[in-house]
């Protein structure tokens, strides 16, 4: 049997926040680090998806650890559970996007609810499908600061999908 | 003397006098009465994680048995948990008469709490250290001064060390360090015209915790800058863009680059 100890990830994020001008405009720059409490990994990160990354490629070595004298069969299926967590994660990445870049305009929030819903459908290019003409009066410097966040997401998403079905297929 | 001043001798009179110390930052170490327990005296080491673990949880009043007996032990029950407590009291006790009630583990049905006003406690006077700094910071900096170097000589190194792999010291630990950190830095500001020199060893020191401490590489700069020393100051400046770059993927701040320019043209 698999030790009670050994079926917890406990993770500590540090934020840090830099408030800037640059070129006139007001900036905000967080910066970051994640650490697995119980083997002692961390990982700095100034795009929260990697910190994301990071907590996911934890949870799915501790599943692996925790059914590697299982059943094939059943290993899968427990597999199978465990990565619907990741489904979740995704989901909740943008609201982090939402939390995490501060933004005036109240369109903003159905931009958010698009790029949730692009998100839900794995192999689209995301970045192109949000309607950026929603968000009229951002500054260029909001645009490519949400354009930027949306396209590291989409990436790290096919990379957590790639990996996933890799892991599917052991 | 003024009402600060008067809080930082009470602190330096309460470990003068506290019959229990405990040393929790850069290893771990208890005194009764001016004499060190040997581990041997706690017996088993869940005696010493719990009371660890009652020193990470001393701002939470009364903390309820099962939890306590949920974040140590895997599988429990309540005679493992009365061993380790009767090994608490049994160390910072030893003579105490028999159905008396403890002095520093206190007992309010079935919850506990460590006595923070008879126990001293390095990283509570740490903490209580930065908090008068802080209050002296605009009116007495003389008094920041001195708070701010009391709780640094405190700081000899991460909270716990033998205990860094368990969640329930974690947040402790890292409240800690960020403190120490801004303590660093805030001092380094205020000794930074009168001794740069200072200025720059605690900047090395906040470096040495964090690496990546941006805040420090600028007081470093200034402090070298302060000293006629321009190559080092640059060098400071291309070391932080290496390290940034290297864990973050990002540039210095606006405010890092524009000191690199001023300290360019002076040349």
């Amino acid at each position: 049997m698999t030790k009670k100890q050994d079926q917890n990830a406990s993770f500590m994020v540090r934020f840090n926040q830099q408030i800037y001008k640059e070129d006139g405009d007001a900036k905000v720059q967080w910066r970051g680090k994640i650490s697995h409490v119980q083997d002692g990994d961390e990982k700095r990160f100034s795009d929260f998806n990697d910190a994301l990354v990071f907590m996911q490629e934890k949870l799915a070595d501790l599943t692996i650890e925790a059914t590697k004298n299982e059943p094939t069969e059943e290993r899968e299926s427990i597999l199978q559970k465990s990565f619907s967590m990741f489904k979740t994660v995704r989901n909740v990445a943008p609201q982090f996007l939402k939390e995490t870049i501060k933004n005036p305009k109240k369109q903003f929030s159905n931009i958010q609810e698009q790029i949730q819903d692009q998100i839900e459908n794995l192999g689209e290019e995301i970045s192109e499908k949000v309607h950026f003409d929603q968000w009229k009066k951002a500054s260029r410097a909001d645009y490519h600061e949400l354009q930027t966040s949306i396209s590291s997401l989409a990436k790290e998403i096919k990379k957590l999908s790639s990996k996933v079905d890799k892991i599917s297929k052991k | 003397m003024s009402e600060l001043s008067d809080k930082l001798q009470q602190l330096t009179t309460f470990y003068e006098q506290a019959p229990i110390k405990i040393k929790t930052l850069g290893q771990f170490s208890v005194w009764r009465n001016e004499e060190k327990i040997s581990s041997k005296e706690f017996g088993r080491d869940k005696t010493i994680q719990l009371l660890q673990y009652l020193i990470s949880n001393r701002h939470r009043h009364a903390l309820h048995k099962e939890k306590i007996m949920d974040n140590l032990w895997e599988d429990w029950n309540d005679r493992d948990f009365k061993v380790a407590l009767h090994g608490i009291h049994k160390a910072l006790e030893p003579n105490r008469p028999s159905r008396t009630e403890p002095q520093f583990i206190l007992r309010q049905g079935v919850s506990y709490q460590l006595a923070t006003d008879s126990v001293w406690i390095d990283i509570d006077a740490l903490e209580k250290y930065i908090i008068i700094g802080n209050e002296a910071l605009s009116k007495e900096k003389k008094t920041a001064e001195k708070a701010y170097k009391k709780a640094i000589e405190l700081y000899q190194g991460v909270f716990l060390p033998n205990r860094i792999y368990e969640d329930w010291s974690s947040e402790e630990r890292e409240k800690t360090q960020l403190l120490i950190l801004g303590t660093y830095i805030t001092l380094a500001e205020i000794v930074l015209d009168e001794n740069p020199l200072e200025s720059i060893r605690l900047a090395q020191a906040a470096l040495a915790i964090d690496n990546t401490w941006e805040d420090a590489y600028r007081l470093q700069m200034r402090g070298y800058l302060a000293k006629g020393n321009r190559p080092q100051a640059i060098k400071t400046y291309m070391k932080c863009e290496v390290i940034l770059e290297k864990e973050y993927g990002i540039a210095p701040l606006p405010e890092t680059k524009q000191l690199l320019q001023e300290i360019e043209a002076i040349g």
